[in-house]
């Protein structure tokens, strides 16, 4: 009997779970002990296998967890009769898990309530159901649990064999090309060669291909069935799991598909690694699977209200217990009462699943965060190691780190990814490629630099380094720059000069000795020549925009390249040559003809020496521009890399300044922003009002006042405090007057009628009289305190106006 | 100047004073070049003839591409010959004794425009300055403040001096400019502020609410004008212009006196309108059919330009990898051969690199034979397709045709038998019909009245003949230009690239020439 009640606890546990929380309901899980023990037995998953059960706290949980009302009792003894009846039917089928017993009932076989779960962040597969189910449910979709068997990857959390969904690639889409007419086709020359000899060939290289091929394809197969074919299980099939189900329709579901609770990932219905289906249940009703599931889940169809396919535990019906002598016709039973929600009149008819006993499952933002027990998670994939933290858990900010292994006993490091968030340096994602050790940062717009990745093995300068920049965010497009110890290569993008990469050369450095007084720049790597390629201008004619510009400074030339006309095979070119300054002055010519060495595509016009000479001109301008331009890039170089040395060495997390948990100055500003609110509040009614307000409107100007103002000003104010002191004495003395004339009226009214008065008017008399004489008493009492602090009224406040600011100059002395 | 220019003689533009000005121009050194070399007018842009005391503007015209003329302070008293001056953008004719604003009209390019401290008394003949952005013409001899009306007409006018002249002494002034020209920013050197604009649009609202009215509907009327014009032009390249409604038509029954007369005869009325309106459907039918092959032709042309350029941009992209392989492997050869240990080597290697020019010209000119070839057959596949498009479009036509003739012939058929009838009865006169005599006059006898219609049939036909071979004409012309286009293309592509060829290869020889006649010197 006992046993049998624990039972019912259970099972009504999950009824009431899903009432009670709202929005989350779950199912009603009647659920066999027996297999619950099979249940356990398997499907202890990596998860902690240590914790110990039995410490579980249950004296918080509120009664509905430990007792079971009326309904719940009914509930069981229909449950009850199902399993009796199911049994009968299907004697060879395992039975059904319904009714488990809860954490309350000590025993280990058990289904907990999600309340402790989730406090504890540990559980089996059914637990993990039953709150993902419920977490679903309240959000609206038509989620089920299900209780079958997977494979034992699912069953165990083993993901060794699986790639790792990070790194799986996007799958290419195959690019459409558009079709063309082939009216009109360029004929291809004619072929010369010999076809046969042709054929000849390539059938041998095709032989020897294919057979290269298939001694690779052995060998390599060989390798991939030894590493990735996964061991047999001599328990395949017999591995209890359970999982969600979700059917479509609700929240814009297009299909029905699986959530593995261990992992949280969606399966469709056809995967493989789900085997079979017991049953399925949620807040409402339990169904039974009754097709064959030899294929695994594949040929299932999840049509709940099919109750061929489908046996409902409750079929909506008022008595359901008369299904045990009908067993045989069950079929014919009406069943479209299942769902209650939708037909009101069966309504009535059907019994109505008790609400959930499970308080409303409630998880707190900081848990939300947190995730996984500790904030921390470590998934085995295959040749690929996830680990994962909690937000601000990592000083350093990292969230989540990938190892990338080249062997499947994950000895060798091939690769390291790391996330971060929350950086101060904006740095999002650091790969470091064990073999080549490079390290590559990637990172969110709003660096300083507007740095957006940045490749390097030491951050030192002039060493092989690649920064990507947020070529938007940057005035001069800069999109990325390669840097190495001779050349420097910047990439742009957008630009209105249409250039687009810039390309240095640097030459050794001279063996000087640094000399005092020498330019800072000095030390600099001499420049041995720039190169600048431009893309086309549309406004400009081809042979006048120069597509390459090269200054090669140490050979005091400038070599042009300019874009190539429609059609044209050459481009036009100009070389200039520059006269050395020593020589400029000597020379009786600013130009000469062989100055400037030009080849022109296409006709040649004669090109006038004064244009020639202007160009040279602006070229040698533009190349000292170029070379200040140069210095400041190597001098950004150097900054960035000291500021990136400095931004790893004191690592600063940023702090949302809503998320009022962390910010800590936030808080305490929101803190004292609220508590002034209140004071605020508080204050308002304690407040003196400002007595001086009347007057000073009268008086106007209030900044500045003449002494004769302020004494007025004082004394306009004093008067009127006395006036109403007197006003106030007078109006409670009036009353105390009248009191008393009343008083001496009915006394005399009294004195007159009193033997006429019955006994009852006599009272009423007294009662007034008595009232009166208290008004009179208390009246006088108020008039004396009056006269009493009336003066210390007065004095008070000629004192405060003393030692009113707005007084200070006029008063303080007087 | 006033002063100076009754002391100094009157200059002319000369070439002497050109030559001086062109010169003051550049700085010191480019000067000296410059003055040795020669300028060519061509080149120059900009010109500043100002104090100069010219008196008549002349010999500017080989300045074509000038976008900058100074000729303020001198004595012009007339503007001419700026006539081939048309990218100025910037004239500057103050301080002259202009009297008439005249001879603008080729400048259409003109955003800067002064006058200032002239003789002129009206503002007129600038219509073709659209683009005029600034203009200044104060101190001249403006009286009429409705004058400045004119100035509405230049959408960019953002500028405005008006400062000096009589009519700025009208209390309406400021008002009346800013009201008129809302598109105004300054106005005699100053900002034109929102107050003073509110208050204008305030007091003239009404007058420039109506001149508004007036300018749209002009606007509308000369746009409905273009897209008209543009439609016309868009049906005659389909050869089917007037053939959408009863031009044709009309123009056949236009000057035909007999017909005229014929159809005053009883019933032909009610014919005629009948024939109308299936000849008028029939050349609805021909003008649709025309628009549709005319897409079809443009497309059919398109496609072969696309894929000539398809060919061609891959033959650009393979003889450019040539001369790339080749400037990339020869790129220190020249250096090689000049800094040589022994004359032996150089030699040899100049040898080496004589022969690679020669094998790179000679790859060059077979793969642009090939091209050549290749464009040559595509060109010929291209005419036979357009002949077979021709000959289908004519085909097609005179079909059409012969529906219209057809029509005229059967029309012609009934109206002889009303003839016949008619005068059957007017011999009986049995006529109801009261005709006018001159139709009488036809129904004297058979003879007469069948003349009459056939002559009237006959100048209808001829008619449609003439329309008919129109388009013939029309779409053979078509055809044989949009060939010969297609071979003088090719012609003229394939005459530039040899010369493009020779001519690389000519000045890398010259190069190595240069070395060979410098070596032996050092």
């Amino acid at each position: 009997m006992e046993v049998l009640e624990e039972h019912e606890e259970e099972q009504e546990e999950e009824e009431q779970k899903d009432k009670e929380l709202k929005p989350l309901e779950i199912s009603d899980k009647l659920e066999d002990l027996k297999t619950k023990e099979s249940v356990e037995q398997v499907c202890v998953p990596s998860d902690v296998p240590d914790f110990d059960w039995s410490s579980i706290d249950t004296s918080q949980l509120p009664s509905s967890y430990k007792t079971n009302s009326q309904n719940e009792e009914k509930l069981l003894h229909i449950a009850a009769h199902f399993l009796q009846q199911y049994t009968h039917i299907c004697p060879d089928r395992k039975p059904l898990f319904l009714h488990p017993i809860n954490e309350c009932g000590v025993e280990p076989s058990s289904l907990y309530s999600p309340t402790t779960i989730l406090k504890y962040q540990r559980g089996n597969c059914f637990d993990f159901s039953v709150l993902l189910c419920s977490m679903l449910i309240g959000a609206g979709y038509d989620a089920y649990c299900v209780h079958g068997y997977a494979t034992r990857e699912i069953c165990t959390l083993d993901e060794t064999l699986e790639e790792c969904p990070l790194l799986r690639k996007p799958q290419e889409v195959p690019k459409e090309e558009i079709k063309k007419s082939n009216k009109y086709r360029i004929k291809s020359p004619p072929d010369l060669q010999s076809k046969f000899e042709l054929q000849q060939k390539a059938k041998k290289a095709k032989k020897a291909e294919t057979e290269a091929a298939q001694k690779d394809k052995e060998r390599g197969e060989e390798v991939v069935m030894e590493v990735e074919k996964p061991k047999r299980d001599p328990l395949n099939g017999l591995r209890v799991h359970a999982w969600v189900l979700v059917l479509s329709g609700k929240r814009e579901v297009p299909e029905t598909f699986f959530i593995n609770p261990f992992t949280g990932h969606s399966h469709g219905t056809t995967d493989e690694q789900f085997l079979g289906i017991e049953s399925v249940w949620n807040h409402r009703n339990y169904w039974v699977n009754m097709q064959d599931c030899w294929n695994g889940c594949k040929d299932l169809v999840f049509d709940l209200s099919d109750n061929i396919r489908w046996e409902v535990m409750l079929s909506g019906s008022n008595k359901p217990h008369q299904l045990l002598p009908d067993a045989e016709q069950k079929n014919e039973l009406p069943d479209n009462d299942m769902d209650d929600m939708q037909e009101p009149e069966d309504k009535n008819r059907s019994f109505d699943m008790p609400p959930s006993w499970v308080d409303p499952i409630q998880i707190s933002p900081r848990e939300f965060e947190t995730r996984c027990c500790q904030g921390t998670k470590v998934t085995l994939y295959k040749k690929a190691k996830l680990e994962k933290w909690a937000p601000y858990l990592n000083e350093n900010g990292l969230v989540k780190r990938l190892t990338i292994y080249a062997d499947a006993e994950c000895s060798e490091v091939v690769e390291v990814k790391e996330w971060f968030t929350n950086r101060e340096d904006m740095l999002d994602l650091r790969e470091v490629n064990k073999q080549t050790q490079l390290t590559t940062d990637y990172f969110s717009p709003g660096h300083r630099f507007h740095l957006k990745a940045h490749t390097y093995v030491w951050l030192e300068p002039e060493t092989e380094n690649t920064m990507e920049f947020y070529n938007e965010a940057r005035v001069d497009g800069l999109q990325k720059r390669v840097c190495s110890a001779m050349e420097m290569t910047e990439y742009f993008v957008g630009r209105d000069d249409f250039l687009h990469v810039r390309y240095t050369e640097f030459g050794k450095r001279g063996k000087k000795v640094l000399l005092a007084g020498m330019r800072a720049d000095a030390n600099a790597r001499p420049i041995v020549q720039i190169k600048e390629c431009f893309h086309r201008n549309p406004e400009k004619p081809a042979d006048e925009d120069v597509a390459e510009r090269i200054f090669l400074i140490t050979e005091e030339m400038i070599h042009l390249t300019y874009h190539l006309k429609d059609n044209y095979l050459t481009a036009s070119q100009k070389d200039f040559f520059k006269i050395p300054e020593g020589e400029i002055r000597g020379r009786e010519d600013v130009m000469t003809p062989d100055m400037c060495i030009t080849y022109q595509a296409g006709f040649s016009k004669e090109e006038k020496l004064v244009h020639l000479y202007k160009m040279l001109q602006e070229l040698i301008e533009v190349e000292k521009q170029l070379k200040e331009e140069v210095r400041r890039s190597e001098a950004e170089v150097l900054n960035i890399l000291k500021t990136r040395e400095n931004e790893e060495n004191s690592i600063k997390l940023l702090v949302s300044i809503y998320d009022t948990e962390r910010n800590e100055k936030r808080r305490q500003e929101y803190e004292a922003m609220k508590k002034s609110r209140e004071d605020d509040l508080l204050g308002q009614e304690g407040q003196d009002l400002d007595y001086l307000a009347p007057f000073l409107l009268q008086t106007g100007n209030t900044e500045k006042m003449t002494k004769a103002q302020a004494l007025r000003l004082r004394n306009d104010c004093l008067a009127d405090l006395k006036q109403r002191l007197v006003n106030k004495a007078n109006i409670i003395q009036a009353r105390f007057d009248k009191a008393v004339e009343e008083l001496q009226k009915k006394d005399e009214w009294f004195q007159e009628n009193q033997d006429k008065l019955s006994e009852e008017e006599e009272e009423e008399f007294l009662t007034r009289y008595s009232e009166t004489t208290f008004l009179i008493h208390i009246l006088s009492l108020r008039l004396r305190r009056e006269k009493e602090t009336a003066p210390q009224k007065y004095l008070a406040l000629e004192e405060k106006l003393r030692k009113d600011p707005r007084f200070a100059q006029h008063l303080s002395h007087a | 100047m006033s002063q100076s220019h009754n002391s100094i003689e009157p200059n002319v533009i000369d070439d002497e004073m050109i030559q001086k000005a062109i010169e003051e121009q550049y700085p010191e050194d480019i000067g000296q070049l410059a003055k040795k070399e020669g300028t060519d007018f061509k080149d120059v842009t900009e010109l500043q003839l100002s104090f100069r005391n010219i008196l008549q503007i002349d010999n500017l015209w080989q300045f074509e591409n000038l976008t900058k003329l100074q000729l303020d302070n001198n004595i012009i008293e007339k503007i001419e010959a700026l006539e081939c001056l048309v990218h100025l953008v910037w004239l500057d004719l103050s301080f002259n004794n202009i009297e008439v604003i005249e001879g603008l009209d080729t400048l259409v390019k003109l955003q800067d425009l002064s006058l200032y401290n002239n003789r002129i008394s009206k503002i007129e003949h600038m219509d073709t300055l659209q683009e005029l952005q600034i203009f200044s013409i104060g101190k001249n001899n403006l009286t009429t403040l409705e004058d400045v009306i004119y100035l509405r007409r230049f959408k960019n006018l953002r500028t405005l001096n008006l400062t000096g002249n009589p009519l700025c002494d009208d209390e309406r002034y400021m008002l009346f400019v800013v009201a008129y020209l809302p598109n105004l920013m300054y106005l005699d050197f100053k900002l034109v502020s929102d107050s003073t604009r509110e208050a204008a649009a305030l007091e003239y609202q009404d007058r420039t609410d109506l001149l508004e009215g007036e300018e749209a509907q002009v606007l509308a009327e000369l746009e409905e004008k273009q897209t008209k014009q543009q439609e016309l032009e868009y049906h005659k390249t389909a050869f089917v212009e007037y053939l959408n409604g009863s031009f044709l038509f009309d123009n056949m029954y236009e000057d035909d006196t007999e017909a005229a007369k014929l159809a005053s005869l009883p019933r032909v009325a009610d014919l005629l309108q009948e024939y109308r309106e299936e000849f008028v459907s029939v050349c609805e039918n021909l003008f649709n059919f025309g628009l549709k092959e005319y897409e079809k032709r443009e497309a059919e042309v398109s496609e072969f330009y696309e894929c000539r350029n398809e060919a061609l941009t891959a033959h650009q992209q393979e003889s450019r990898k040539l001369i790339l392989d080749f400037e990339n492997r020869n790129k220190t050869t020249l250096d090689e051969i000049h800094n040589a240990g022994s004359s032996d080597i150089a030699e040899s290697k100049r040898a080496e690199y004589k022969a690679d020019i020669h094998q790179l010209s000679e790859a060059l000119m077979t793969l642009e034979i090939l091209i050549a070839d290749q464009m040559e057959e595509l060109a010929n596949d291209f005419k036979g397709n357009m002949a077979v498009v021709a000959s289908t479009f004519i085909e097609n036509i005179k079909g059409i045709m012969n529906q219209c003739r057809d029509l005229e012939n059967r029309h012609h058929e009934k109206l002889l038998q009303i003839c016949i009838t008619t005068l059957e009865k007017s011999v009986k006169n049995e006529l109801e019909e009261d005709l006018p005599d001159e139709v009488r006059m036809l129904l004297v006898d058979k003879n007469t009245i069948v003349n009459a219609a056939n002559v009237s049939h006959g100048v209808r036909l001829r008619k449609i003949d003439m329309r008919e071979s129109d388009i013939f004409t029309n779409t053979y012309r078509w055809q044989a230009s949009v060939t010969e286009k297609a071979f003088q293309n090719e012609v003229d592509r394939n005459r530039e690239h040899v010369k493009e060829i020779l001519q690389y290869i000519d000045s890398l020889q010259e190069e190595l020439h240069n070395m060979e006649t410098l070596e032996p010197m050092e």
